[in-house]
């Protein structure tokens, strides 16, 4: 059984408690416009061109028998229609100036790469499943979280609870910790900023907290998108209501990501976007402590 | 970032002192080299071999041979000295030196005494003897100096018998005093038989009863001093201190200490005594485990109710004594860390017997002074880890390193260190000496190197040789590939068959025929160093001895031989591996590009290296970003790392010198990685000639593109990893590993708790020492930009820390480039 996963990132200290390794599981079925992973969004590997990198010597353009790469003034472009996803042109650049975004590793394989940090995971830190959304590749995902369960490991998922709910109860057995993203309250944003409605996701946190899993929630704090009072508030009732997780992190956009979206060749609307204030934050994670206790926040903000 | 670690919490006093060590040259006082000459016409006061490990000072051996002989102060030699062995000479001479010549200061507030102590003393040899040795150094075609040039010129490394790094027997000194010691060579003096008291033996012990006396000597004069200012001083306060010290002088370190005061300034005084013995500022010369032998002296000051404070400023004022061992050659240009080249050690905290923490209150007071103190160079603080170590010296470390920009302090892994000791036992048949019962009482000197404590000289920098000539010759088929040069005249040398002839590369069908000529030319250029530093280390045991030193290591006296002649119990030379990661990555890539991909053939390989890669970039390309790299935690290339240093480590013990040594390996490149890579021709692993090695036992720059925990796997992994759920280490001497972290994984509580459970697997998982250096890359830009603001900016090199604006702009630049590389 295979995964399509993007990346594995060892040591990663944001992706739950303890020092994690946190692999990204490649498609999503949310687009939200401030994506810190677009290229996770895509379920199909894509090519990605880093100008830093390259050597200019067209490696690339003669290895690729599907006629899908341009290249021109700008260097090196692909034609995303013809793309097969078939690596050739990542795997003949001298330089690595293209990187096939998303491979296909046997579940064994990764368990095997996994598992690598465990002298480092201490007694609370272990492995996290993130994405893209990790529950598209449900069936895979829940082999991989019985693995490493049955080995010991601390398992915790990332995901934002947008399908049946179901396949949770299937993984939840091999689950130590869900990281559960509530992103928009009001229905219609929800819809507007990630094409989905959100009915699903609050429900199925309601069906978590009859669970009695252990439960983080995450909010993405993003200018002119999530960061209002009404959204905090209105996301903090309804916590309230349903049921406290053990914490809920309010998550500082930045926007490192903004070379990404270049390379994707999408023109981001929130690459100007710097930095939230510190005060803003601080407000923003005082509303909802006034609900919602275990409120906090994380990332860097600025203080000016 | 932004800004600065500085120092807190100090006194007055202290403040003071610290402030006017740092006015560098600007200050009245110093502890400069003073020369000194027995005035014959042949007289010389330099011995270059001490510096042949350090290849920046080549060009100046005729200026520093002549020059510093020519203003020199005359000592007054006895009639008859020249009948007396050459031992008791400089015993002789050293002593009157140090005490009628050499003028006893102290510095205003100061509360240690003893303070001006790097002397170039008479190598006191006779007019015959000195023909014999600078034949033997200074001939123009088979001479040391020559060859040793030659071998650093063609890059195979450098090798010379350099001094201190050791750890002498202080709490002997400190716990039973220098009459102890002076009566037990005495006793075996005594006991000899004429013809012996006669011969060599009794002119060692004699040599060494003159020695052991010194300390008294000087101490006395102190004494007198203390008194002479105290009876001078208005401030009561100040003058009672002084009383104090004059007090303390009578005492130690002839007597045994009995407080806390006196125990440190009985070290002091026997630490610095040893550089003036050595004539050379603190190279690697360390305090063992500090917190455990002076600690019976801390309690009993305390439960005699004295104030913590105090004890507290007595330490402080040891730091700053240990700083001043850099004024040697205070006005003598910076260059790559040169000035950061002395490490006086020192062992905080670890095992005891059977795993038990030995951590005690004084550890942790020495903790406060690292931090109050800090930034500061010297002395080192080494801290040592294991899994039972506790929380609370765990968090107070993670706090510290979070704080400051590199750890203020190295960190030394018991498990990995313990298991390389008892290797190194095992092939020495050493195991009545090193074995479970004692071993976790062993330290580390100059940077990181693992040795005893007290009878042990393992001569840790002496011998550094690069593998990556072996890839070279492996190519040149026993030649070398390029033209060298003599680096400072440009004169090329003649390319001569080397090494072994291995046969033609290009005829090697696959891979294991390339490594079996390469493993031939690793064992070639073993002997080949081994050979040129035999040489040197004899010429040392006839015409250098230091017999203060060996009053201080135990088996010098028993044997009645100099520890320059193999006197001491445990004896080794270390052969400190230079360019592992560069050499290894360049088998990878041998193997990749020739054999596996085919990407070039082997004579298109020597042809781009010849070129230094010019009009071969896409090949290079393909060697630096497609072919495997150690350091990632990957399985393949890890188990070729693993492979050769296990075949290099077994290979290196079947040397040995002429007086007794038996050659160990370890790892440690101080700045060779830097320099040499501007000597050794361009790597298969694409680097360019002019780019730098590997250093010690790192990966290749920007080449741990999985994070610090893959890199500290494949660190351990290629150590020997473990068998049996036992900690296997094939470098007994230790293997320096550095690390960068960003500020962001230490930014608040949480996060420090993280850097907590990486230190625990690292226990687990990784070498035997570790640096840690926390950087954003744009606090080093601005400090190359605005160096006058980051004077006090420290950063960890390779086992030992440098002003980050003292050192030279390409190791500036290296350090920014390993930093870029960190991926958290």
């Amino acid at each position: 059984m295979d995964a399509t996963i993007l990346d594995i990132q060892r040591m990663s200290t944001e992706d739950g408690p303890g020092l994690r390794t946190t692999v990204f599981f490649k498609g999503c079925n949310l687009v939200c416009g401030w994506c810190h992973n677009p290229e996770s969004i895509n379920f199909k590997p894509d090519p990605n061109w880093f100008l830093s990198k390259c050597i200019g010597c067209s490696t690339c353009k003669t290895s690729c028998s599907h006629g899908a790469i341009i290249r021109n003034e700008d260097g090196i472009q692909f034609d995303r229609k013809k793309c097969q996803s078939c690596g050739a042109c990542a795997k003949r650049c001298p330089s690595n100036a293209i990187e096939l975004k998303g491979k296909k590793i046997h579940v064994t394989k990764l368990f095997n790469e996994l598992i690598k940090d465990e002298a480092y995971f201490g007694p609370e830190g272990g492995v996290t499943l993130s994405g893209g959304e990790v529950m598209m590749q449900a069936e895979v995902a829940t082999e991989l979280a019985r693995l490493l369960k049955n080995k010991g490991i601390n398992v915790a998922i990332d995901t934002a609870g947008c399908y049946d709910y179901r396949l949770l109860e299937k993984i939840m057995p091999y689950v130590d910790l869900i990281l559960y993203d509530l992103k928009v309250f009001n229905p219609i944003e929800h819809m507007s900023l990630t094409r989905v409605d959100n009915k699903l996701i609050l429900e199925n946190y309601k069906r978590l907290i009859v669970s009695k899993v252990r439960l983080w929630i995450r909010t993405p704090i993003i200018q002119n998108a999530t960061d209002t009072d009404e959204n905090i508030l209105g996301l903090a009732e309804f916590i309230k209501e349903a049921g406290y997780p053990e914490r809920w992190e309010l998550c500082a956009f930045n926007n490192l990501c903004r070379s990404k979206y270049e390379r994707l060749g999408i023109e981001w609307q929130y690459k100007e976007y710097g930095l939230l204030k510190r005060t803003r934050l601080e407000h923003l994670t005082a509303l909802a402590m006034t609900v919602v206790p275990m409120a906090m926040y994380s990332g860097a903000v600025a203080d000016i | 970032m932004g800004k600065i670690k500085q120092p807190k919490n100090l006194s007055s006093r202290i403040k003071w002192l610290r402030d006017y060590y740092f006015e560098g040259t600007a200050r009245e006082w110093n502890n400069e080299f003073r020369p000194f000459t027995s005035g014959t016409p042949w007289d010389s006061n330099y011995n270059e071999m001490t510096y042949y490990v350090v290849p920046e000072t080549y060009p100046f051996f005729p200026t520093f041979n002549s020059g510093l002989i020519q203003g020199a102060y005359k000592v007054d030699t006895p009639k008859g000295f020249y009948d007396l062995s050459i031992a008791e000479r400089r015993a002789l001479f050293i002593q009157r030196t140090i005490v009628d010549y050499v003028p006893q200061e102290i510095l205003p507030g100061d509360l240690l005494c003893g303070a001006t102590f790097n002397i170039y003393a008479s190598l006191c040899l006779s007019k015959k003897e000195t023909a014999i040795r600078n034949k033997a150094i200074l001939d123009k075609k088979s001479g040391l100096r020559k060859r040793t040039i030659e071998f650093h010129d063609r890059g195979f490394g450098n090798c010379g018998p350099t001094s201190g790094h050791l750890q002498p027997g202080y709490a002997v000194a400190v716990t039973k005093g220098f009459e102890y010691i002076y009566n037990d060579i005495k006793e075996k003096y005594d006991d000899l038989s004429q013809s012996d008291k006669d011969g060599k033996k009794g002119h060692q012990l004699k040599a060494m009863m003159t020695s052991a006396q010194t300390p008294r000597l000087l101490a006395e004069k102190y004494a007198a001093l203390c008194e002479k200012f105290a009876a001078e001083e208005k401030d009561p306060t100040r003058q009672a201190e002084l009383l104090k010290m004059s007090e303390n002088m009578k005492v130690v370190p002839w007597k045994p200490a009995t407080n806390f005061y006196e125990a440190v300034q009985s070290l002091w005084f026997t630490h610095m005594l040893v550089m003036t013995d050595e004539n050379y500022p603190g190279p690697g010369l360390s305090f063992g485990r500090i917190d455990q032998y002076l600690y019976p002296f801390y309690k009993k000051s305390i439960d005699d109710g004295e104030d913590p404070t105090f004890l507290k400023e007595i330490l402080e004022c040891l730091w700053i004594h240990c700083n001043t061992a850099y004024d040697a050659m205070i006005r003598v240009g910076m260059n790559q860390g040169i000035t950061a080249g002395y490490g006086q050690l020192m062992m905080l905290s670890g095992m005891g017997k059977d795993g038990k923490d030995l951590t005690n209150d004084l550890t942790y007071l020495f903790l406060d002074v690292i931090d109050d103190m800090s930034p500061i160079l010297e002395p080192k603080p080494n801290v040592r880890l294991h899994s039972n170590s506790p929380e609370k010296l765990l968090d107070r470390v993670c706090d510290m390193i979070a704080d400051s920009q590199g750890a203020p302090f190295l960190l030394n892994f018991d498990e990995r260190s313990i298991a390389g000791l008892l290797h190194e036992a095992k092939f020495a048949k050493l195991q009545h000496l090193i074995n479970p019962d004692n071993v976790f009482d062993y330290g580390s000197v100059g940077c990181l190197e693992n040795t005893m404590v007290g009878n042990d000289r393992s001569q840790t920098v002496d011998v550094n040789l690069n593998f990556l000539k072996a890839i070279e010759l492996t190519l040149g088929n026993g030649k070398d590939i390029v033209d060298y040069k003599d680096q400072l005249w440009g004169k090329p040398y003649k390319n001569i068959q080397m090494g072994p002839s291995t046969g033609d590369p290009c005829s090697f069908k696959d891979f294991d025929e390339f490594y079996a000529a390469f493993l031939k030319q690793i064992k070639f250029i073993i002997k080949n160093i081994v050979d040129l530093y035999n040489t040197g280390d004899a010429l040392r045991r006839q015409f250098f001895p230091t017999p203060y030193l060996s009053c201080l290591v135990k088996g010098c006296a028993e044997s009645g031989k100099d520890v320059t002649q193999g006197g001491a119990e445990i004896k080794f030379v270390t052969i400190e591996g230079v360019t592992f990661a560069t050499t290894v990555d360049s088998l990878l890539a041998i193997k990749y590009l020739v054999y596996d991909e085919k990407a070039c053939t082997m004579s298109e390989l020597i042809k781009a290296l010849q070129a230094n890669w010019v009009g071969y970039e896409k090949l290079q390309a393909i060697a630096k970003n497609k072919a495997p790299k150690y350091g990632r935690d990957d399985e393949d290339a890890d188990l070729l790392a693993q492979n050769f240093m296990k075949f290099w480590a077994n290979e290196v013990p079947n040397y040995h010198t002429t007086s007794g040594h038996t050659y160990r390996p370890g790892m440690l490149s101080w700045n060779y990685w830097v320099s040499d890579g501007y000597i050794l021709v361009a790597s298969p692993d694409g680097r360019k000639r002019g780019q730098f090695l590997s250093n010690a036992i790192c990966p290749s720059n920007g080449a741990d593109s999985n994070g610090p925990t893959a890199n500290s796997n494949s660190v351990g992994t290629v150590l020997g990893g473990k068998e049996n759920g036992e900690y296997v280490n094939w470098l007994p001497n230790g293997a320096s590993h550095t690390i960068t972290l960003n500020p962001s994984l230490v930014a608040d509580t949480g996060h420090k708790e993280k850097l907590k459970y990486f230190l625990k697997g690292y226990v687990k998982n990784g070498g035997t020492a570790l640096q840690i250096n926390i950087l954003d890359v744009e606090t080093l830009k601005d400090a190359q930009k605005n160096p006058e603001e980051y004077r006090h900016l420290l950063v960890r090199v390779t086992g030992y820390n440098a002003y980050f604006t003292s050192i030279g702009r390409e190791l500036q630049n290296e350090i920014i480039e390993r930093e870029s590389h960190a991926t958290i």
